[in-house]
């Protein structure tokens, strides 16, 4: 068999290699990756309707029958945390991330040095025309050092090893491993979802130039760039493995995209840059003190006529006292601190701090693709029948400038 | 696999298993939530043996002698794959058989 370099060399003109595609995972290796993602299904789709019921049926009827009130998050967690349906679920969750991403860990090992030669090539040749800028010397901020987030053991910045991509990999193969059996969730769902509906909203929209933050390795931002074929597409974040991962990625997809190592708390475009500002999954990692910086970026950087849409975590003034509970779970056991603070704040109120306009500020439920694929338009939060977050529904908040 | 290390100044990377940040305890006694973890893992192990013994049984089934080697080399199509997630989420709800609230 030649070697990778070798490889690379006789296909100097032709494209990128899938470097997803390079851990070969074994037979024993594939049946427990089976197992974790079926435990993992298990775990956030059918347990938490067990604790309900033993909520529900239980649990609340011993307190309000003793006359006491069970009326938010807080006191169900506190009637909860000592029950052992409560306990199960949670060390069911617990081991099932833990052993999501160790599931993929040898392969990725394995394959290593040439996955890194992938991404090399990538950046040397670009045939797609993407770019990818990094700065070693931009300091990692504590809210993502001082915790392996997700339980991803090394989380998304660390670096083993010269030019290394591991953590791009173990974060995207886990991921995949995590959400295998789940059919709501899908790679680039979230980008699909948001152009979708944009398109529908606003058919003469056409964005020059996107930008999307927290990118990780760009499987939300690639969907844009396909979306809107004439935008330039960028994409930041502050973890230099999971950029040269998802420049790879894109390249072999022969898509044209520009990833820069940089903090969105202070990024280095001129003002009124992008007309498409997007996230997804980003803010509840990151402190509320930096929630408004980048906001406070995100409106330096739109253009008049600009939209922006960042996909979160529903707001705790927009659910229901069991979704706020539900969803809380993961600040403490996930290593995610920043969640339950960030979920605290109104959209609305971080919106106008940031300079953006109330009449053009809007938090919406948009509907997934897989689920819905006839439905583009938002639906009502009032809306008989309509799916919550997680469930067929994805929570955005965002805004628009006047043009 | 080629070994080509010999021309690659990378050295064998060995990826951490740990997070960073305490471990989440769920139960009064801690040696609780290690028997949880030893569990599952032994769940874990025994999804990827019985992937094993079908792998064996559908090389039987499709040639009447099999080696290592095509066992290790098989590839499940679709419907394979879907019949084994289903399998491994049947599982699950076998060995995970909670007690009904009282």
């Amino acid at each position: 068999m030649v070697s990778t370099s070798d490889a690379l060399f006789a296909h100097k003109n032709s494209g990128i290699p899938d470097i997803e595609e390079l851990p070969h995972s074994n037979l024993e290796e594939r049946g427990r990756q089976r197992f974790c993602s079926a435990l993992r299904r298990f775990a956030i789709q059918e347990m938490p309707e067990m604790v309900r019921k033993d909520f529900d049926q239980r649990v609340a009827p011993a307190h309000k029958a003793k006359g006491e009130l069970i009326g938010d998050a807080v006191a169900i967690e506190e009637v909860m945390k000592g029950e052992a349906s409560y306990r199960f679920y949670s060390t069911l969750r617990y081991n099932a991330q833990e052993m999501c991403f160790q599931s993929v860990q040898e392969p990725i090992e394995r394959a290593l040095p040439e996955m890194i030669d992938v991404a090399k090539a990538a950046v040397q040749r670009n045939p797609a025309g993407g770019s990818l800028r990094l700065n070693p010397e931009m300091p990692i901020p504590p809210y993502v050092s001082q915790l392996d987030v997700h339980l991803t053991p090394g989380c998304f910045h660390n670096e083993w090893v010269e030019d290394d991509v591991a953590q791009g990999a173990v974060v995207s193969l886990g991921a995949r491993v995590f959400s295998a059996s789940m059919n709501h969730r899908s790679w680039g769902g979230v980008a699909k979802v948001v152009s979708r509906w944009l398109k529908h909203e606003r058919p003469d929209f056409a964005p020059v130039r996107i930008l999307d933050i927290g990118t990780s390795s760009a499987k939300n931002l690639m969907p844009y760039a396909e979306a809107f074929p004439d935008s330039e597409a960028h994409g930041v974040d502050v973890a230099a493995p999971l950029l040269r991962y998802g420049h790879a990625v894109a390249e072999h997809e022969g898509i044209a995209i520009h990833l820069s190592q940089q903090n969105a708390e202070a990024l280095d475009f001129p003002e009124g840059h992008f007309d498409l500002i997007v996230s997804s999954f980003f803010f509840h990692e990151i402190t509320v003190d930096a929630t408004r910086n980048v906001l406070r970026e995100c409106r330096r950087l739109l253009r008049p006529g600009g939209v922006m849409v960042h996909q979160e975590l529903p707001a705790t003034c927009l659910v229901d006292a069991w979704e706020d509970f539900f969803w809380n779970w993961d600040t403490e056991h996930n290593n995610e601190p920043n969640y339950t603070s960030f979920r605290a704040q109104d959209p609305a109120v971080l919106l106008e701090e940031a300079g953006f306009g109330p009449d053009e500020n809007f938090a919406q439920l948009l509907p997934d693709i897989g689920t819905y694929p006839e439905r583009a338009e938002a639906f009502g939060w009032d809306e008989p029948g309509r799916p919550r977050h997680g469930k067929g529904a994805w929570y955005v908040f965002g805004s628009s400038l006047p043009s | 696999m080629a070994d080509n290390s010999a021309d690659k100044p990378t050295k064998d990377v060995k990826l951490p298993r740990s997070s960073k940040g305490a471990r989440s305890r769920f139960f009064d006694d801690p040696a609780i939530d290690q028997i949880m973890t030893f569990l599952l893992e032994l769940m874990a192990e025994t999804n990827a043996l019985r992937e094993r013994a079908d792998t064996i049984e559908r090389l039987l089934d499709e040639k009447g002698t099999i080696n290592r080697d095509e066992i290790e080399a098989y590839r499940p199509d679709a419907e394979c794959e879907a019949e084994r997630s289903a399998w491994s989420q049947a599982f699950i709800q076998r060995v995970m058989r909670f007690h009904e609230p009282d």
